[in-house]
């Protein structure tokens, strides 16, 4: 029988792992060192049309005329898709809840500046993008809906035809006795908050290649797909094709931070490519594109809440309300990040009774879309913030007051108020290990001195919750009818060949994080290979099993199962056969350290590879049940995961690796600049099956987490322009603005997931703008300011400073 | 993002740019370091029906000693103002500068006149070459003529060339006798365009006591770099320090009028060019030895 | 009035001949025209350096330039650092041994600038690597192993 999933690293078949847990250099990077990987961009098939997407000028405009006749005849132009075709052969882009999108492309009506009117194939993207401008349009534009508040208390106009409405989404959680809590409390403190758009950016944009074939009915699909299965259902339905005629290829991706998983390009692609009779249409997005139009962008939020505390800093309530400005649609699965908060509304915090009341509203913007930690960001900075200002007001210690509201290190596994499960942790030994590797009492002292001289420096201590491995459970809240379903699958295939070289299939390409290598690692450490002797091929969606990809933090955990899982039936196979060759039973038989052994009879082994050979060579002699092949499948699901009730309570996630980072900023008050002194983080991912892997990761996510702090937004004027359409004005983060961070380890492996890990891709962007926004507060402090509305550009900083905005 | 069709020439000669120049006009625009030009190609701003190629003209791309000072000819890329001794020697303040202009990879291919002839507001060369008096050599169909710096920039992107025109040369007379020099700029990222910047020298008696000169030159505050001539003038006879420092950029909060944009309020800027000035002075001042 | 032109030009030592309208960019005719893939595009605007190549020994976004203004240079792109046999370059090597890469894609620009910079600075400072650095966005690693590759490699051109 297979043996149960190991928990630890320990429990590999293995006296002492080479691999997992170790830094092992990674197999991804020959080929991206030297230039020779296939990224989607580098894809060439004969034949192959390129294309461009004209997109509406105005944020709200009905198209009265589209005239492509001259765009048609200009030479090098194969054909021009518009709404008329769109309209003709596919239903509306998927999103939930369900019937607040529209096409993939501008059907009559365009709801956002840089929404796609019409494209064109042509022979060379210069040729298509000259023949953009040979199309006629005639707009009758119309007023715009711009301020989600109003939009919110009803005001029009109404962004989607046949609505009206603007209010996509209203749900109000109750947990606990949230009235009583608050009745009750010697402190409430309250405040509101804005938090601007901003969103991935990974370096590669989208890029799509789409070659429908009108002999076979076989739409194929190449380019950045992150995860084949995730944008598979909505292809089906947008499209109305039968699953197996569509043939997803992933290339390996330049990054995605959530913005590859998205299908409203891949639809309108597809749709180019069936008008183009079987020809292959690359579309590949340009930077401005991906700025306005991709709708990638994340929380656009308007925040009210309270923080009910005992006047010894007990918290006993939170209150929070949001208004999220989800732009022109709730496109896809982006209302996910209204309601992943569900899943670690207290954070760290032991916050027993809690409301969140949240509200996704259309107005004329950019549809959002997924951003990398889902909509977490802003609520860790809300709540760390609400902290911060009852410390003050109750005269307690930032710490104190954090160390008395800690969930305890006896308290695990802790049901958070919604239900939702945190499996260990021990935020208080975090807390002591930041604190003294920081140099705390030192750093009070420097900004002492700092603040006597007039200097405005600040510091915070702040924590966060990484929810592991989430999904369908909470888009149930939104959308019962599709996502009543607490499957996360991911699949795989493992085989060993006749030379005793192992060969696994995964269903999603590399794209950073490098889990195609640590599934060498878990592979070579299970079965006495060296790594260089196992494979790792990316199948595509005909080919995988069922699989989700490397979305939610889920990798580490999901990845592993599924590879653990293959990994135990191909060896049940294997102690069979064994048991065959050494006359044993294969009860007796077990593995280790490569070797099928005898338990208890030293000498009566056999090495792996022999015993795969046996199974491909002498099927004759082979035991009953076990096949010629020495190749396993398995997909591995979450346990435990429920679908949540009426009220919202539910187990939502696997994992939840913690983190507390401290950080030290100066602030000038004169020009409003913002300079990070010192950064430290302390981060709980359970067992780190690469620690220069999870170390890289995080660091990747503290320059993000800097950036949506201080630098990224997406600017639009009251009439609903954007104003921030380059890399001019929308800033990311270089070298010279992220901090050199210390990062140190704390490790309580979580019980539930395999080998003790927790997921860690979307890592430090949890914690890092809580840190910085926080800390630039308390360095405002002594001038009696607090600044409520991030990314804390110069000017707001500067602006409040003069403005003497009160705390 | 690809550029529209143009025509293409890429003359040999100064001549045959100048024919090309007299013909087109405003139909043309000049290409050189590329830097400021492709991005508005790359996005369509701008469509030049025809460029004019100035990398493979014979000459203007020397760096010369000229009247105490260097002279750059329109080819010169701005890593010059890093490598070149002379700059180093007679114009330090340009070196120090550099580094603030974009970042190395720009520096490469990006032209010191072209930046000028650009005339970004925000831009750092612009600033410099109106604090350090620069002459600019403009050459046409009928030969060069000279401009000085404070005709040369008009407004936003607009210089006095003429359509048929080439900046040929910039000529950066050596600093006045005893100034000294300091460079200012605050920007969201590091080596981005300014939100506010300050170009400062200062010349003290040699008692130290007195201020003997005064350039304050502000940019990303208005439609060109602005010479607050009102806050010079303040200082000229004053004892150098804290004081008269501040004053001076009091006149300047005062006098500037930039803009607003996504970055930054026209306050703000207003503001933060009084601060750069305080600073700017206080460093010069340091660098003379005072404090 | 020769809106296309054909164009000559060494990359990587070896000579490349390539017919191309003028107003097709550098990086753009290396992909298409030259199979030079390696080189990625990131923003078409000269800001993310993922286009960074070296020309005529200096690094230049390639995004910025005209593949005609580049007839009769010498290019070097990603593809030439690595021996024909595979071995890494000791740039490559140190990136490799610190992670300075996860994803990938940013990764060829940050190789030619570090390339040019221990070239003509073999002891630069960690403020000059910085300065460098400072023209390439990344939004995977957060930079910090960049660093340390960058000083992996400067110590071990060294001769250390």
């Amino acid at each position: 029988m297979a043996s149960p999933e190991p928990k630890l690293p320990s429990e590999l078949p293995v006296t002492q792992p080479r691999y997992v847990g170790k830094d092992t250099p990674r197999v991804e990077d020959p080929l991206l060192l030297t230039g020779r990987v296939e990224y989607g961009g580098d894809i060439r098939i004969p034949g192959m049309l390129h294309a461009a997407i004209l997109r509406s000028p105005h944020p709200h405009a009905r198209i009265k005329r589209i005239d492509t006749s001259r765009a048609e005849k200009l030479a090098g132009v194969a054909a021009v898709l518009t709404g008329e075709d769109v309209k003709k052969w596919s239903r509306p882009v998927f999103g939930v809840p369900e019937g607040w999108t529209g096409y993939a492309l501008a059907v009559e009506k365009s709801h956002w500046a840089g929404e796609p009117v019409a494209v064109v194939a042509a022979s060379d993207r210069y040729i298509a993008e000259d023949a953009l401008e040979l199309i006629e349009v005639d707009y009758e534009p119309l007023e715009p809906v711009v301020d989600a508040v109003r939009a919110a208390a009803g005001a029009g106009p109404f962004v989607l035809e046949g609505k009206e409405s603007n209010l996509a989404f209203d749900r109000k959680f109750v947990f606990g006795d949230v009235e009583g809590a608050f009745a009750q409390a010697d402190r409430v403190v309250r405040e509101k908050f804005r938090w601007y758009r901003s969103s991935g950016n990974s370096i590669e944009t989208c890029v799509c290649i789409a070659e429908w074939n009108p002999v076979n009915n076989m739409l194929t699909l190449r380019g950045s797909h992150r995860s084949p299965h995730l944008i598979l259902p909505a292809l089906v339905i947008s499209l109305g094709i039968p699953s197996t005629q569509v043939r997803i290829i992933q290339s390996p991706l330049g990054g995605s931070f959530g913005v590859k998983t998205f299908a409203r390009y891949v639809i309108l692609l597809s749709l180019m490519a069936k008008k183009l009779g079987g020809r292959p249409v690359k579309w590949v997005e340009d930077r401005i594109e991906h700025l306005i139009g991709s709708s990638t962008h994340a929380w656009d939020r308007h925040y009210d809440c309270e923080l009910a505390l005992k006047k010894d800093g007990t918290i006993v309530g939170l209150k929070v309300k949001l208004i999220d400005d989800l732009g022109a649609f709730a496109e896809w699965l982006a209302i996910g990040m209204l309601l992943k908060p569900l899943l670690a509304l207290g954070s760290c915090y032991h916050i027993p009774n809690v409301e969140y009341v949240c509200k996704g509203i259309l107005t004329n913007k950019t549809p959002q879309g997924p951003l990398r930690a889902f909509g977490l960001p802003p609520h860790y900075w809300v709540l760390e913030q609400l902290i911060d200002m009852a410390a003050k007001e109750l005269g307690l210690d930032r710490i104190e007051i954090r160390r008395r509201n800690f969930i305890k290190k006896e308290s695990f596994p802790y049901v958070s108020p919604s239900g939702n499960i945190y499996d260990s942790g021990n935020y208080e030994g975090s807390l002591d290990l930041l604190l003294e590797k920081a140099g705390y009492p030192k750093l009070l002292r420097e900004q002492e001195e700092a603040r006597s001289k007039g200097r405005l420096v600040g510091l915070s201590v702040v924590s966060s919750i990484e929810p592991g491995l989430t999904g369908p459970p909470m888009l149930a809240l939104a959308s019962p009818k599709i996502f009543t379903r607490t499957a996360s699958p991911e699949g795989v295939l493992v085989r060993m060949d006749a030379f005793g070289k192992m060969i696994a299939e995964v269903g999603f390409p590399p794209g950073g994080q490098s889990q195609h290598s640590f599934v060498r690692q878990i592979l070579a450490d299970y079965f006495g290979v060296t790594v260089e002797d196992v494979q790792v091929i990316t199948v595509d969606s005909l080919t995988m099993q069922p699989g989700t990809g490397p979305i939610s933090s889920s990798m580490a955990i999901a990845l592993s199962g599924a590879i653990l899982g293959a990994a135990a039936r191909l060896a049940d196979k294997l102690k069979r056969t064994a048991g065959v060759m050494l006359e044993a039973s294969p009860d007796d038989v077990e593995l280790m350290d490569g070797q099928l052994r005898v338990r208890g009879v030293p000498g009566k082994a056999l090495p792996v590879p022999r015993v795969a050979g046996f199974m491909l060579m002498r099927p004759d002699l082979l035991p009953e049940g076990v096949d010629g092949n020495p190749e396993a499948t398995y997909v591995w699901n979450p346990p435990d995961r429920t679908i949540p009730d009426e009220r919202g309570f539910g187990r939502y996630s696997v994992t939840a690796a913690g983190a507390q980072h401290l950080c030290m900023v100066e602030v000038d008050r004169d020009t409003g600049l913002v300079k990070i002194l010192k950064y430290v983080m302390v981060d709980d991912c359970g067992i780190r099956l690469n620690p220069s892997v999870v170390r890289g990761m995080l660091m990747g996510g503290l320059a993000h987490g800097v950036g949506a702090a201080l630098l990224e937004e997406y600017v639009y004027d009251d009439k609903g322009q954007i104003l921030t359409s380059t890399y001019m004005d929308y800033l990311m983060p270089t070298i010279m603005e992220v901090p050199a961070a210390e990062e140190h380890e704390m490790c309580t492996p979580s019980p539930i997931a395999p080998l003790g890990v927790k997921g860690v891709g979307e890592a430090a962007l949890h914690t890092t703008p809580a840190a910085v926004l926080c800390a630039v507060n308390d360095a405002l402090q002594p001038l009696g300011i607090r600044i409520t509305e991030a990314p804390f550009s110069p000017l707001r900083i500067w602006k409040a400073i003069q403005g003497g905005q009160t705390a | 993002m690809k550029p529209a069709r143009f025509d293409y020439y890429d003359p040999r000669s100064l001549e045959e740019a100048l024919e090309l120049l007299q013909k087109h006009q405003a139909d043309s625009k000049i290409l050189a370091g590329g830097q400021s030009l492709m991005p508005l190609l790359n996005m369509r701003l701008a469509r030049p029906k025809v460029i004019v190629d100035i990398n493979r003209i014979d000459g203007l791309n020397s760096v010369k000693s000229w009247n105490g000072g260097i002279s750059i000819g329109a080819r010169v890329n701005q890593r010059a103002l890093e490598r070149e001794k002379q700059v180093a020697e007679r114009l330090p303040i340009l070196r120090e500068a550099a580094q603030h202009i974009g970042h190395p990879q720009i520096r490469s291919r990006g032209t010191v006149c072209g930046s000028l002839a650009h005339a970004d507001p925000a831009a750092e060369l612009p600033a410099l070459a109106l604090a350090l008096d620069a002459e600019f050599v403009a050459t046409g169909p009928k030969g060069a003529r000279t401009i000085p710096s404070d005709s040369f920039f008009v407004s936003y992107f607009t210089t006095s060339l003429e359509p048929n025109e080439i900046l040929t040369e910039v000529r950066f007379p050596g600093s006045p006798k005893g100034m000294a020099w300091s460079f200012l700029e605050i920007s969201r990222r590091h080596g981005d365009f300014a939100l506010a910047g300050v170009v400062a020298g200062l010349a003290v008696d040699p008692g130290r006591r007195s201020i003997t000169g005064a350039r304050l030159v502000c940019f990303g505050v208005g439609p060109t770099p602005v010479r607050v001539k009102e806050a010079e003038e303040a200082l000229i006879g004053q004892p150098a320090g804290e004081k008269s420092f501040h004053a001076a950029a009091e006149i300047v909060s005062r006098g500037v009028d930039p803009d607003n944009d996504v970055h930054a309020s026209a306050d703000y800027r207003r503001s933060v060019a009084g601060t750069l000035v305080r600073r700017a002075l206080l460093q010069v001042w340091q660098k003379l030895g005072g404090k | 009035m020769a809106t296309t032109r054909a164009i000559k030009l060494r990359v990587n030592g070896a000579d490349y001949e390539g017919t191309a309208e003028a107003r097709k960019t550098l990086v753009d005719f290396l992909r298409e025209d030259l199979g030079l893939c390696g080189t990625n595009i990131g923003c078409e605007h000269g800001v993310c350096g993922a286009c960074t190549i070296l020309m005529n020994g200096e690094t230049v976004r390639s995004c910025l330039m005209l593949a005609v203004q580049a007839e009769g240079a010498e290019l070097m792109t990603v593809e030439g650092l690595a021996k024909a046999t595979g071995e890494l370059h000791p740039i490559q090597e140190a990136y490799r041994e610190k992670h300075g890469l996860q994803c990938g894609f940013c990764t060829p620009g940050f190789l030619m600038t570090t390339y040019e910079l221990l070239q003509k600075n073999p002891d630069a400072t960690v403020d000059e690597m910085k300065e460098w650095l400072s023209g390439h966005l990344c939004r995977c690693t957060g930079y910090q192993d960049i660093l340390e590759s960058v000083k992996l490699a400067a110590s071990r051109l060294r001769g250390e």
